[in-house]
Order: C-alpha cells, then structure tokens, then sequence
C-alpha cells in the first residue's frame, strides 16, 4: 500500500518512463545504483537574424504523475546579480530536472566568474565551448540532459547551440529537444529551413525550385514557436501546461509566459 | 561468409557462387557448386543453413523438372520465382523452415528478356538488376550501384563482376577460393571459365 | 581493519558543499581541456555507464549517445582526401544532419569523427592543443605520426571506460609528406593509404576500391571521395545529409564544400545513369 502513496515513481505501479528499477525473475527489487529519472517537458530554440529564440514548456513529470505545473527549463545564464536582469546568455535544459539544475548552477557561476575576472560578459562562443566542456567533465556520470544554449553572436545575430548529454555540440538555425522533440523537430524543419518546400509553378519532377531560405521574422518565429507548443501538447502527455519564452535582442532578454491546455 | 552474386545485362544473366564449403574454421571442399540448373534457362544459387540449402534446391529443381516433363514447356524465370517464394514461404510457417538465401537467374525463352530474382530464408522476393547475399551486400551493392547499366554487354557484365570479386579477396577475412560463375543466355546456361587466381592487395 | 574505520570515520556530508578542488576550477581562468572526471560512485564505473548508456546493451538506456557514420580518407598524389557524410542518429531518430565530422585541429591537421561525437570533439580538440603546446615547445609543428601517437595512447589510457571512437588523423609535413592515421578507442593505430570508417564503410570501401590509384588528379581523387559518401549514404541507412569534402595539401586543408546528398544523387543517376536498380515504377 506504502507503494501507491509513494513520491518515488519507481514503486508505483506500471510506469510510463525508462527509469523502472530492473527487477528479477521471481520480483526481487535489485539494489541497483539508478540516479537518473526522465521529468518530460520539451525545450525549442530557434534564431533569427537579430534575435534568438528559447522556449520551454513549464511541466514536470515523474511517469504519469504530474509533479508541478510551473518549473521553468529555460533561464538566465551570467548576469552580474541573482535577478540576471543585465545576462546576455539563455540555457535550456530538458531531461532530467535534477541535473538540468545542476548543470545551470554550475555553468551560471562559471560565467559569472568570467565577466568578474575579465570584466566583460562571456560571448556565446567561449561560452557554448565551455559547456560542452562541462559536460564532457562528467563523460563517465553524465548529467542527464540535453541542453540549448542561445544568445547574440559577435555580428549581432541569434545563435543557437544544441547539445547531447555528453557534450557534443553544434550551432544551428534551430532545434528542438525532450519528449517531443520527435513530433517539434519535422515542423521546424520544413517552417523554419524550408525542407520540402518548393516554388509554385516552378515545374514538376527534377525541374521543381527549392523555396529561397530566408530568416524570418521575430512576430513569425514567435508564433511558430507557439504553433509547435500547442501541437506537441496535443499528442504527448509529458507536455503541457505553461510556455515559457526567453527572447534575446540586442536590448536584453525579454520574458513570455503563454498559458497551454493543463489536462 | 558464402558469396553470391547476380548480374543482369544486356541478353544475359550472370550466377556468381563462392567454391569454398565450409563448417566451422574449416574448409572441406575449394570447387563446391552452389548451383542448380532448375530448367534449360533458369538457374538457382543457395547459401545458408548446411543441408537445408542442397535439400531444398533439388526439392525446387525436382518440382521445376516435373513440370517441364509433364507439360512438355518449361516455366519461365518468373514463374519459377514465385513458385520458390510459396514454397519458402509455407515452410517458414512449418514446424522446421529451410534456412536458405538465393538468387534466380534466368532468361525468359519467350521474350529473351533476363531477369535476376533475390529471394532470403524469410520468403522475401524482389526482381532487381543486380544481387547480392552475405557479406558480399556490403561490399559489391555500391560498386554494382556504380558501374551497372541495364544494357551491358556479357564482357561489361564479367568486368564489373571481377571488380566485385576483386574487392571481397581484398576485404573479406576469410579466403572464399574464388568463384564458380555460371551465364544464363536465350541458348541454355553455361559455366564461363573464371580465373581467380590473381592477387589483390589492400592498397 | 584500517580500511574499514577509515570508511567509517569519514564525515558523513562532507560533499555537501563544492569541495576545495571545485570551488579552485571556478576562479582558474582556463580550466577547460582538462583529463579529470566526474565518477559515479559505484564499484565499476565502466558496466554502470553501458547500462546507462550503451543501445546495444540495453535497447532502453536513458541516454542516447548519437552513433553511425561514414567517413573515408585516402592518400593520393596531391595529398590526401578527407570525405565525410553528416548524419547523427540515436537509435533509429535522426539526431541532425548536418554534423560537421571533418574536424580541423589546425590548419594543416585534420581529424574525422567515427562513433562518440562529443569523445571525437573532445579528444581531437585536446589534441590540437597538445599539438599547440608542442610547436610551443620545440619551435616546429608536430608530425603526422607524433600527433597521432598522443591522441592514441591518450585514448587507450582509457580502454575498457567506455569510449567510443574511430578516428583518421591526416596531415601533410615537411619530414612525412602527405600522412594518414587510422586511431580507434581500442587503442588501434594505423598508418595507411586508404581507410573508411563507420557502420557505412564497407560500401564506400566497395566504389573506393575500384578505382582507387595512387597517381589520380586532384579532380579525379575529389570526385571519387564525393562518389564513395555518395555510395555509403544510399546503401547505409545510418548515413547521409550532406558531403563534407577536404583536401590536404602541403600548404594545408582546402576545404571543398558541404553539399546535399540529395541533388547530387539526382544528378549522379539521371546524367550517368547510375544507380539503374532505383525506379520509380511499381513492380
């Protein structure tokens, strides 16, 4: 009975998520060293040419149990003060909660410890090297997490880094991360570098002309970023109830918070 | 590590089957052949399970020569094709299936036209220009991707099959002691005389 | 005895806070490329991490490391061919396509990325810095053979860890010429001519192969690498997205273009009549 009530997902019943403890032919739990659990929650990044883009949905999940409707996955990386009301860097991380934490905190104090010592914000670059970094420091243990990194480049444009666990990195147009990254990632595809998008009229077969890859506008990327949200909340159960934006400019990091359907 | 290869051109159908018989680290046989001649045009290379793959073959060459006697015609390549999947087929859901790969070739004698069918132990059939089993997919499908043309000439074919087999001596780990090739043209099948002897190194 | 009191007499939260070690990596200003790992804190590391991360081992791993691949080099006359595909897979989800898996040490070294992608990306890049460190030292640039000599002795120090990677180092010195290595996470190292390496390089090996000589022109060596990825990408269901083509020269890398497998192949088929097995017909 202790089992229903329990918090840990591990003892309650059939279980959603990997993380069921390995269990023996005749039921025996084994002790097996398990540190890591999936929270759900998908993350979205996309950059434009002024401005870059990270989203996050605010849910947490342990199994099929809901832990909280509001838990950001997208914060501040590197301001001078706890508020990072003055950061110029965004960090998206979605997987595990727990080390997706960590691994904020820890890249957080790096960065600031930068901007003390150097007296000027880390750029993306050093910064996004850093962290893959980082996470490689932990190659053995991994943090659990797929993390984005995102801010303004040396010219002024959006950049967008993606990572895998371990900390290879790269640096791209968009990308999308967590349970439905395999449901956000075709649509970012074709909406945002136009793959399988071709000109009207431009023929048939061979003689079709791919769609002209542009960048496109803040208010478009928005909505598409929304558009993919609501979509994902709709046909994943680990998805949902609030959108959280982080919208980087030239002017600093501006906050969004969109509501998504709560069942 | 049993090769077989198929090549279709022009006119024609080329059957390639390693020599070696092997069990276990052993080779019992250099000059084995992994053919048989199902009807004047039609032929069938086996690999697989040891047994299972000469047992069933002269199970399909049997029922192919049955015909042809009782009906005084031989069935053509492609009817043979599926004849060899349906009987691959149900022993697959029978109690002990033949675990056997092969390749048909043949010439249809009504319109010449050649054809190559793949076939694996699991009933798959595609009809396809050019084939491969075994290991020797890996290596041959990309230089067949390559350099085959449905409108070679019988020369053409044995030029891309020596490149073939001239990649596997030079990859593959084990010595598979050449190959046994075999030409299915509107005039019957013959074996084409295939010297393998020549080295080939990694470069 | 000692062990067991000495176990028992630790503090019991004593890593609650950073520890004296984390909080100096924080205020070092370039602590970055550095050999100390995190462990987890069981008796063996190495069958923890495949369980946790290995999709051979255990199809439900948490932690999907991105594999598959084809990457090829070959030396020629003018140098020496660097070709690549770009696709990163997790299982059967295609993690990106557009993975650069030519990695530039420096301008005149160049590794390629098999396997791991962050052990690739860490481990070639600590490389270019020991390469670095060395020109530093001794006042010219490293060889070909040196530089692949570290990078393999480095990653057989961790055999048995887990790492996953296959690697071609290639570069063109004074004292070597044009020189190709093969390293693997084995601890395997190879001076060659020709290596492919991935879940797609017995296809690639198969066009290479064919019609590789060592007298090619610089065009007809080009093209051949592009043709080999071409081959790979169609046969080999782990590879594909786009070419990623290099030449190393003696004055260093000439990078030749990061292009779509997709046209090419159109091109390739409907203009050389290749790839006669692909129809658009129903049978």
């Amino acid at each position: 009975m202790a089992a229903m009530f329990s918090q840990n997902p591990l003892m309650n019943g059939p279980n959603y998520s990997f993380n069921q403890a390995p269990v023996t032919a005749a039921g025996n739990k084994e002790h097996a060293f398990n540190p890591y659990t999936d929270n759900g929650g998908s993350t979205l990044a996309i950059s434009g040419s002024d401005f870059a883009i990270l989203a996050g949905d605010t849910r947490s999940t342990s199994g099929y149990n809901i832990n909280t409707r509001y838990s950001p996955k997208v914060f501040k990386i590197g301001g001078t003060t706890s508020t990072q009301d003055d950061a110029t860097l965004v960090l998206s991380v979605v997987g595990f909660a727990a080390d997706g934490e960590a691994l904020k905190e820890r890249l957080d104090a790096i960065v600031k410890m930068y901007r003390y010592q150097h007296g000027k914000p880390m750029s993306v670059k050093a910064c996004a090297q850093r962290l893959s970094t980082i996470l490689y420091g932990k190659r053995f243990f991994p943090y659990y997490v797929h993390a984005i990194l995102g801010g303004l480049d040396e010219e002024g444009r959006g950049a967008i880094y993606s990572y895998d666990p371990v900390g290879s990195y790269e640096r791209e147009q968009c990308r999308a991360a967590g349970a439905a990254a395999s449901l956000i990632m075709p649509f970012l595809d074709n909406q945002v570098n136009f793959k399988n998008q071709y000109i009207p009229g431009s023929g048939v077969g061979h003689e079709l002309q791919e769609r002209e890859k542009i960048p496109l506008p803040r208010n478009e990327v928005e909505d598409l970023v929304k558009d993919a949200f609501d979509s994902a909340v709709e046909r994943h159960i680990e998805v949902g109830d609030g959108l959280q934006m982080l919208i980087i400019t030239k002017d600093g990091i501006e906050e969004k918070y969109l509501p998504l359907k709560k069942d | 590590m049993e090769v077989l290869l198929g090549i279709t051109g022009k006119d024609f159908t080329i059957i390639a089957a390693s020599q070696a018989a092997m069990r276990g680290a052993t080779i019992l046989k250099a000059s084995d052949d992994k053919t048989r001649a199902l009807n004047q045009h039609t032929l069938m290379a086996f690999s697989g399970e040891a047994g299972d793959t000469i047992q069933f073959a002269e199970y399909i060459q049997a029922n192919a020569q049955l015909y042809s006697m009782r009906n005084n015609i031989d069935l053509s390549p492609s009817a043979i094709a599926h004849f060899v999947r349906g009987e691959l087929a149900s022993s697959l859901r029978s109690r002990k299936p033949y675990n056997v790969n092969l390749l048909l070739g043949g010439v249809d004698p009504i319109t010449d036209k050649p054809s190559l069918y793949w076939l694996d132990y699991l009933a798959s059939l595609a009809p396809v220009p050019y084939a491969a089993h075994g290991y020797a997919q890996y290596y041959c499908l990309s230089i067949l991707d390559k350099h085959h043309h449905p409108d070679i000439n019988f020369e053409q074919g044995l030029k891309i099959l020596r490149m073939c087999t001239d990649e596997l001596k030079r990859r593959l780990p084990i010595d598979f002691k050449g190959m046994l090739v075999k030409v299915i043209t509107k005039d019957g099948i013959r074996e084409v005389d295939y010297n393998d002897d020549a080295r080939v190194v990694c470069p | 005895m000692d062990t067991l009191v000495a176990q028992y007499t630790q503090p019991k939260f004593e890593k609650e806070n950073y520890s004296e070690d984390d909080q100096m990596e924080l205020y070092q200003p370039t602590p970055s490329l550095s050999l100390k790992f995190a462990m987890p804190p069981v008796a063996q590391p190495s069958a923890w991490l495949r369980a946790a991360t290995d999709d051979h081992a255990n199809p439900n791993c948490p932690i999907k490391i991105a594999h598959g691949t084809t990457t090829l080099g070959f030396r020629f006359q003018g140098g020496i061919i660097i070709a690549t595909d770009s696709r990163a897979t997790a299982g059967n989800w295609i993690a990106s396509q557009t993975v650069k898996k030519v990695i530039e040490i420096n301008n005149c070294l160049l590794g390629t990325m098999a396997g791991g992608a962050a052990d690739c990306q860490y481990w070639l890049a600590y490389l270019g810095m020991q390469c670095r460190l060395h020109e530093l030292r001794h006042k010219r640039r490293i060889s070909v053979a040196a530089a692949s000599k570290i990078l393999a002795n480095l990653v057989y120090s961790y055999k048995g860890m887990g790492l996953s990677m296959g690697t071609m180092c290639a570069g063109v010195t004074p004292s070597e010429g044009p020189a190709l290595y093969y390293i693997d996470s084995d601890g395997t190292r190879l001076a060659g001519n020709l290596f492919c390496v991935g879940s797609g390089q017995t296809f690639a090996y198969g066009v290479l192969d064919a019609e590789y000589r060592y007298d090619l022109s610089d065009e007809e060596a080009l093209e051949l690498g592009r043709r080999s990825i071409l081959a790979a990408t169609h046969r080999d269901a782990y590879s594909g997205g786009f070419i990623n083509l290099y030449h190393v020269k003696e004055d260093g890398w000439v990078k030749h273009g990061f292009s779509d497998t997709n046209p090419i192949f159109w091109k390739t088929k409907l203009e050389k009549g290749e790839f006669s097995n692909v129809t658009s017909e129903l049978v």
